[in-house]
């Protein structure tokens, strides 16, 4: 099952028994079994009962809102694990830190690297593509990130390497009607770059509940700078699964014949936004799902894993490696 | 005041240092389809009662204590024949091959004859699946184990220093594997990033 997205305005959400019931307008949508929950989306209003909100804090089970565009406002968020320890190796390498610089060259590694093998791969599927010189520009960044001495400077290439990866971005919808130009959010203006932020909103939710079971704090990060009511720790562990999970699969979604097309989006007046429409936001809810439960074998632990598995397995390895068990964070690089 | 010592703590640490770390440390518990089943056992076995087994005076889900060792925890059943009184410990599998066990019941016995003031000469650990006992004599060897077992935990958890998480195959039932990633280090060393 996973996680549950609401996306039908102004319903309630109840517990009947070991089951969650959603309700609108006193019918009954929908109910499943909370044994198979884990985690609760909210796009839009909700109500929640006090029965449902004891429930999810006793299990453990996050529940997050978000405006129905996909903007972050909060979440209802469980204890903190009594683990001391990985709160106390995480807080100990704070700043500019030996621990913070290689942390933060590991997530800006891993996005770089796996920019590149998306890159790679479109270039290898296509010949009417060439993205050649954003790949080298990629490499040239990746080559320099061993030598580079601070993180300041680590935020730079990574800046770069993003730009070079989002200037060839449009090129990777040839044969649709979709255009990228550049990325804009708060709010997106065109359908692409709506799904890519509504995309990273829901791998937020995810990669922040991994970390809190791990036990970190995620509102102190190294690459993200600590920035009030910001989950830094979550936005810098998100780096590296922003292409594998959401650019890889809104790219998919958008050449597959059966996709997404323009009809499913529409646009407010004034400001532009570009949002699904709700049969629209369906598909993509299902397609981010399935992407986040398709198996690959991790390539350190080497066993199958999802990337709902691999988002905790990558936060274990953080705090390993905050506490001084292994010599450097590994970022989760695929090919 | 000395550190009092989940008697339980010495079955975890026996078990794995690491393990028992994460437990009484760092406050991890993950159930897993063995501790569920262990739980579920254990409320019948726990409900407090007092009782007969044909000749046997018994006593169930009783707390002990030892103010010499600094030991607290609970017995399952504590029973009593002709006059002798012995610990007998619930166990959900098989009788299994370590000592971890007989820990826990050398402790057990400890605290009951620092309570009654009559010595303890054995235990019993009972196993759910085949309802067998297997006697555990409280041998002079026994309990030296027992206590050092107790000062290395009373270490443990005064100084919360974690133990290495060694990879060994009990790893595979335990219900933490997932989180303490035994094999991480040493699949770290042989890992070449792409």
């Amino acid at each position: 099952m996973g996680t549950m997205y609401v996306i039908q305005e102004d319903v309630f959400l109840g517990k009947l028994d070991e089951r969650l019931q959603i309700k609108h307008r006193g019918e009954r949508l929908v109910d499943v079994p909370l044994l198979k929950l884990q985690g609760v989306v909210v796009l839009g209003r909700a109500t929640v009962s006090p029965s449902v909100v004891d429930v999810l804090l006793e299990r453990n089970i996050p529940l997050s809102f978000l405006t129905r565009y996909g903007k972050y406002r909060g979440r209802l968020e469980p204890e903190v694990t009594r683990n001391i320890f990985v709160r106390r190796g995480q807080w100990t390498a704070a700043g500019d830190t030996a621990t913070s610089l290689v942390a933060v060259r590991g997530f800006v590694r891993g996005k770089l690297k796996n920019y590149r093998s998306l890159l790679q791969r479109k270039q290898r599927d296509s010949d009417r593509l060439d993205v050649t010189g954003a790949i080298s520009q990629l490499e040239g960044a990746i080559a320099a990130l061993p030598r580079t001495p601070t993180i300041e400077q680590l935020r730079g290439y990574e800046g770069a390497g993003s730009a070079a990866y989002f200037g060839v971005f449009n090129q990777l919808l040839q044969g649709t009607p979709f255009e990228f130009t550049h990325r804009n959010r708060r709010p997106p203006k065109d359908p692409v770059n709506s799904l890519l932020s509504l995309g990273y909103a829901l791998l937020r939710h995810d990669v922040q509940s991994a970390l809190n079971i791990v036990g970190f704090d995620p509102y102190l990060g190294y690459l993200h700078t600590e920035r009030y009511g910001r989950p830094s720790l979550a936005l810098d562990v998100m780096e590296e699964f922003r292409p594998l999970v959401v650019d890889a699969m809104v790219l998919s979604l958008l050449k597959k014949p059966n996709g997404l097309s323009l009809g499913d989006f529409e646009q407010e007046p004034l400001n532009g936004a570009v949002s699904l429409t709700e049969d629209g936001l369906k598909r993509f809810l299902r397609a981010y799902e399935e992407k986040k439960q398709s198996e690959f074998k991790h390539p350190v632990m080497g066993r199958k894993c999802t990337y709902q598995e691999a988002f905790e397995i990558q936060g274990r390895l953080l705090a390993k490696f905050l506490m001084g068990e292994i010599e450097s964070y590994p970022p989760l690089v695929l090919r | 005041m000395m550190l009092e010592i989940p008697i339980a703590a010495l079955n975890h640490y026996a078990y794995c240092p690491h393990r028992c770390w994460r437990m009484f440390c760092a406050g991890e518990f993950v159930d897993n389809v063995y501790t569920v089943e262990g739980t579920t056992w254990h409320q019948r076995v726990h409900t407090v009662g007092e009782g007969f087994r044909e000749e046997a005076w018994q006593v169930r889900g009783i707390w002990l204590s030892s103010q010499r060792y600094g030991l607290v925890g609970k017995a399952d059943l504590v029973e009593s024949e002709k006059g002798e009184l012995y610990p007998v410990e619930y166990k959900r599998g098989k009788q299994n091959p370590w000592e971890n066990d007989d820990l826990q019941v050398c402790a057990q016995g400890l605290c009951l004859e620092e309570m009654t003031g009559t010595p303890v000469r054995k235990g019993y650990v009972y196993s759910l699946q085949s309802r067998r006992r297997r006697e555990v004599e409280l041998s002079p060897q026994l309990r030296e184990t027992a206590i050092a077992t107790l000062e290395a935990v009373r270490e443990l958890l005064t100084t919360g220093d974690c133990p290495p998480a060694v990879y060994e195959k009990r790893c595979r039932g335990c219900s933490l594997f997932d989180r303490c990633l035994p094999q991480a280090a040493t699949k770290m060393a042989r890992y070449r990033e792409v």
